[in-house]
């Protein structure tokens, strides 16, 4: 369960980033899982839920933009076509190996949270 | 507010303060990573039984639970600490700090960090190494590197390991060098067996060759 190590992780850096504006609660966190993290989304944001329940965030949202990664050929240019359940792998028009680029990124995109004397999420 | 900061900044800081450790101590810092019992701590037998004399080597062993792995290297002759991760699926550069921090070991010529038997999660978490080596059986089946594609890519040097056994089961050894040759076209290869002793003695020269150039840059 990788994913539970990660939503702690998310949620400290946050919980970091919101200490110099007083007390409060999170409303949402966007952040950025390239397809190669070996993060899912999905069991991340259940592990979200685990994490902030029973703090003062829980209930809060993480969304979670998916980031893939691209696969090039020397030859052939960008390659569209994946293995099956797959990707990085020769090339499948030429055999020649594939560069991959992007899909690696774990981050933090955006934080919203409410202060705890307003009643409106802080942009 | 926008961040952008990576998740495991936290981890990432520890590591690189780690690594800024091992190049001030000249030490050559080695992150072994495969599925459980694929041989990690066989290959490390054998290796120690190859460089004792030479060098001085120590180990850190993550496991979820029991120091098994720690027992046979330190039976084997060198230092060794296990830490325990009560489950977690990998090691972070954290607590390697607090393990080097704990277990007294001195500082050997080469560490070898044995991390949690899981060919997905350690990936990610950078220990302040050298170099990753992904370690690869011959009864695991060599459709391997396709399936677990990062630590494959992330290795600077796969091993094979348990090669005595290849005319035992159906792994088809070209096959695998060419999913690695492909997933990383510049790593590093070699087939061993810590059983008939096959390429141990060139997985140890390399070990020698990078540990040289540590001490030089």
């Amino acid at each position: 369960m990788h994913e539970l190590g990660v939503a702690t992780e998310i949620h400290r850096a946050c919980r970091r980033t919101m200490e110099s504006h007083g007390p409060g609660r999170i409303e949402e966190v966007r952040v950025a899982v390239g397809e190669l993290s070996a993060v899912e989304p999905e069991l991340l944001q259940f592990a979200w839920q685990a994490v902030t329940a029973g703090t003062p965030d829980e209930g809060s949202r993480l969304e979670v933009e998916w980031r893939p990664a691209r696969q090039t050929c020397l030859k052939c240019g960008e390659v569209a076509e994946r293995g099956a359940g797959s990707w990085l792998r020769l090339c499948p028009r030429c055999e020649s190996p594939l560069r991959v680029e992007g899909g690696d990124e774990l981050d933090i995109l955006h934080l919203s949270f409410t202060p705890d004397d307003v009643q409106e999420p802080a942009p | 507010m926008n961040v952008q900061q990576r998740v495991l900044a936290a981890n990432d800081e520890a590591a690189a303060e780690l690594r800024r450790g091992f190049r001030a101590d000249r030490m050559l810092v080695v992150n072994l990573i495969s599925s459980p019992g694929s041989g990690k701590t066989s290959l490390l037998e054998a290796t120690v039984r190859a460089l004792t004399g030479r060098v001085r080597m120590a180990a850190l062993d993550g496991d979820i639970a029991t120091e098994r792995d720690a027992d046979r290297l330190r039976a084997a002759g060198i230092p060794a600490h296990q830490i325990l991760t009560g489950g977690a699926c990998h090691l972070d550069a954290r607590q390697v700090r607090t393990a080097l921090e704990q277990a007294g070991m001195g500082k050997p010529d080469i560490l070898f960090i044995e991390n949690v038997g899981n060919l997905i999660c350690p990936t990610s978490y950078d220990l302040g190494e050298d170099f990753k080596v992904a370690v690869l059986s011959v009864t695991e089946g060599e459709d391997k590197p396709f399936k677990y594609p990062a630590i494959f890519s992330r290795s600077e040097v796969t091993v094979i390991t348990k090669s005595d056994l290849l005319p035992h089961v159906p792994f088809k050894l070209d096959e695998a060098r060419a999913q690695v040759a492909a997933l990383n076209p510049t790593g590093r290869l070699f087939v061993t067996s810590a059983t008939s002793g096959e390429g141990i003695r060139e997985w140890c020269d390399l070990l020698m060759e990078r540990l040289e150039g540590k001490r030089r840059a």
